[in-house]
């Protein structure tokens, strides 16, 4: 029964032309961002970068090393954007059209019906992710060729790897990056639980977020960065260095993953307590 | 079906709905009546499961619905008044959606209630494309799926011409005689309620009013119409003679028990008034209603209502509303 209302949440989500915006804007993003790389001194900057610490440009200018570069800026923007826009619309847009009274004159307990949505949020937030990473990697195919991988992100990761060890770390790290686009969807979704409307609830989950971003970059705070999600979203870099820090990875990991968790049992007990009206 | 004992419901300092006592026998036609913010709709709400009670017990098919919302509501279908609907998926897929979070349901099932609402041809079609009458009748399948024993209706009524209205009152009486379902109908419509109803409970500002059979409001409510050339000293004259309770609008007499329209005619051509004609004159729910709303508007505004009906010329009697006890 539960994989039945799945399907259909998923259904819903899916039958909607405003859940295929973030696909969209990243097909588009991608685009502009492999042109700009090949066509600008972004490339050649890079080239100076990898030449001046001893490595040959022309290994490592690959399919591999663009898609990294154009995922970062993507992850920081467009997938918590993409992200909150669809977890804030979860419950507070079925309120507004008016199809949550329509459900809620069911026997289906309401706790029950926020994990359905819940879950259904989460699958969206692992295809959206997939989706991001696959075409990233597709569209540099396209105009790279298939070599070394090298990865850079100042602070977090200065390393090369082998094609094949590179496309490993590649998509593990996309593991952790499901677990950032949850993290988010789920602070949005637990603001969908408030009476208030979508937008409100998207746009209140972007400002926890730019929050952290700001706090997190002034020096101040600097001893208080496990507090900050976006600290924490950083994890996923982690996964190119040498050797991997599991105990730093895993640490965030729990972290989110509280947060997920925090984030659905306030937004349920939130939402319990409501009164549903017209 | 359903029982509301001593409910109260407050949104923040405003009361909604005041110590409402109800009770919808199985297989009654029930209406509740009231005008927009009566309380009706949060008491369906409570009803449903939507809305929280301040205090008191809601119980519909014999299950609290507070402690027992899925046993209570197992067997309940429920319309409001503008059905919404996953515009962009087909009626069908709308369908199988909303039915699942009551219990698996056939494609069978679905098909039986496609036919039965008269959605056949149309169910794979957006829900966008539909008519206002066309999702009125698929908020009806939908009810209608789970099976149910008890129908829930608020405010079907809205939003439709009057030709969907007729419609929908035969597919009310359709249900209640082909499905023996019982119904609790809100509605502000009188005509609507006078014609489909069996029993009827009136909501004033959240508080009942009155609870009561039809049949028994228009038998207690009966008055009669006099036509005289002097209608003031007519009732002077009846008065006196101890012959009705009161008069209303300048033509309406309310006789006293035991008094007829043979004794008031008398008593007048006696007394020298030209009788022009007198019929007794079944008074509709609506009179009925705008008398019983007039009285709690006048009793909130006017601590000092009198009992008397000479204090209010435009009631024939003003009845004081009727509490549970």
């Amino acid at each position: 029964m539960f994989l039945a209302q799945l399907h259909n949440e998923l259904w819903k989500l899916f039958g909607k032309k405003r859940t295929y915006i973030g696909f969209g804007a990243f097909i588009l993003a991608q685009t502009a961002m492999l042109l700009a790389f090949k066509f600008t001194r972004w490339q050649s900057d890079f080239e100076r970068l990898l030449s001046g610490n001893g490595y040959v440009p022309t290994e490592f200018i690959s399919a591999l090393t663009v898609s990294v570069v154009m995922l970062m800026p993507q992850i920081i923007l467009l997938m918590p954007l993409y992200a909150t826009l669809v977890g804030g619309d979860l419950v507070a847009k079925e309120y507004e059209d008016g199809t949550l009274r329509m459900i809620l004159s069911r026997p289906i307990s309401r706790v029950r019906l926020l994990l359905v949505k819940w879950a259904a949020g989460i699958v969206f937030a692992a295809i959206l992710v997939l989706v991001l990473g696959g075409t990233a990697l597709g569209f540099a195919k396209l105009l790279f060729p298939w070599k070394g991988m090298f990865v850079f992100a100042p602070g977090m990761a200065f390393s090369i790897f082998s094609p094949g060890e590179g496309l490993g770390r590649f998509m593990f790290a996309h593991l952790f990056l499901v677990v950032n686009a949850s993290s988010i969807l789920s602070v949005a979704f637990m603001f969908s639980c408030f009476n208030m409307k979508p937008a409100a609830a998207t746009i209140v989950a972007l400002s926890y977020l730019f929050v952290n971003v700001v706090m997190e970059s002034i020096p101040f705070f600097d001893r208080f960065d496990n507090w900050f999600i976006t600290h924490h979203f950083r994890c996923w870099l982690l996964v190119f260095q040498n050797p991997v820090p599991w105990a730093q990875i895993l640490q965030s990991e729990i972290t989110l993953l509280a947060i997920c968790a925090t984030a659905f049992v306030v937004g349920c007990t939130a939402f319990y307590v409501r009164d549903i009206k017209s | 079906m359903i029982e509301l004992r001593n409910v109260q419901k407050k949104f923040g300092s405003r009361l909604a709905v005041d110590d409402l006592t109800l009770t919808v026998p199985r297989g009654e036609i029930f209406g509740l009546l009231g005008h927009n913010g009566a309380g009706k709709s949060t008491a369906i709400g409570m009803m449903l499961g939507q809305v929280w009670p301040t205090s008191g017990a809601v119980k519909v098919c014999g299950h609290d619905v507070a402690s027992h919302r899925a046993l209570a509501l197992h067997k309940v279908g429920a319309i409001f008044e503008t059905p919404a609907f996953y515009d962009y998926l087909s009626g069908w897929r709308n369908l199988e959606i909303l039915s699942h979070y009551t219990a698996p349901t056939t494609a069978l099932r679905i098909r039986e209630v496609v036919d039965w609402v008269g959605l056949t041809g149309r169910e794979q079609s957006k829900v966008k494309t539909y008519s206002h009458g066309m999702r009125a009748r698929l908020a009806l399948a939908q009810a209608l799926l789970p099976g149910p024993e008890l129908l829930i209706l608020d405010e079907p009524g809205n939003g439709l011409d009057p030709e969907g209205i007729a419609e929908m009152r035969q597919t009310i009486g359709r249900l209640h005689r082909e499905l023996g379902l019982t119904i609790l109908l809100s509605s502000h419509q009188l005509t609507e309620v006078e014609q489909l109803c069996t029993r009827i409970a009136i909501l004033q500002q959240g508080r009942k009013v009155f609870e009561g059979q039809v049949t028994e409001v228009r038998a207690a409510r009966s008055k009669v119409a006099l036509k005289t050339p002097d209608f003031a000293a007519a009732v002077a004259i009846l008065h006196e003679r101890q012959l009705i309770n009161g008069s209303s609008d300048g033509r309406f007499l309310v006789l006293k028990d035991g008094s007829s329209t043979a004794d008031v005619t008398r008593a007048l051509v006696s007394a020298g008034v030209a009788v022009e004609g007198i019929w007794q004159h079944e008074q509709t729910l609506e009179d009925f209603y705008l008398s019983l709303v007039g009285g709690q508007k006048k009793q909130s505004n006017d601590h000092s209502a009198s009992s008397s009906e000479h204090s209010m010329p435009n009631r024939v009697v003003q009845r004081p509303p009727q509490r549970e006890p």
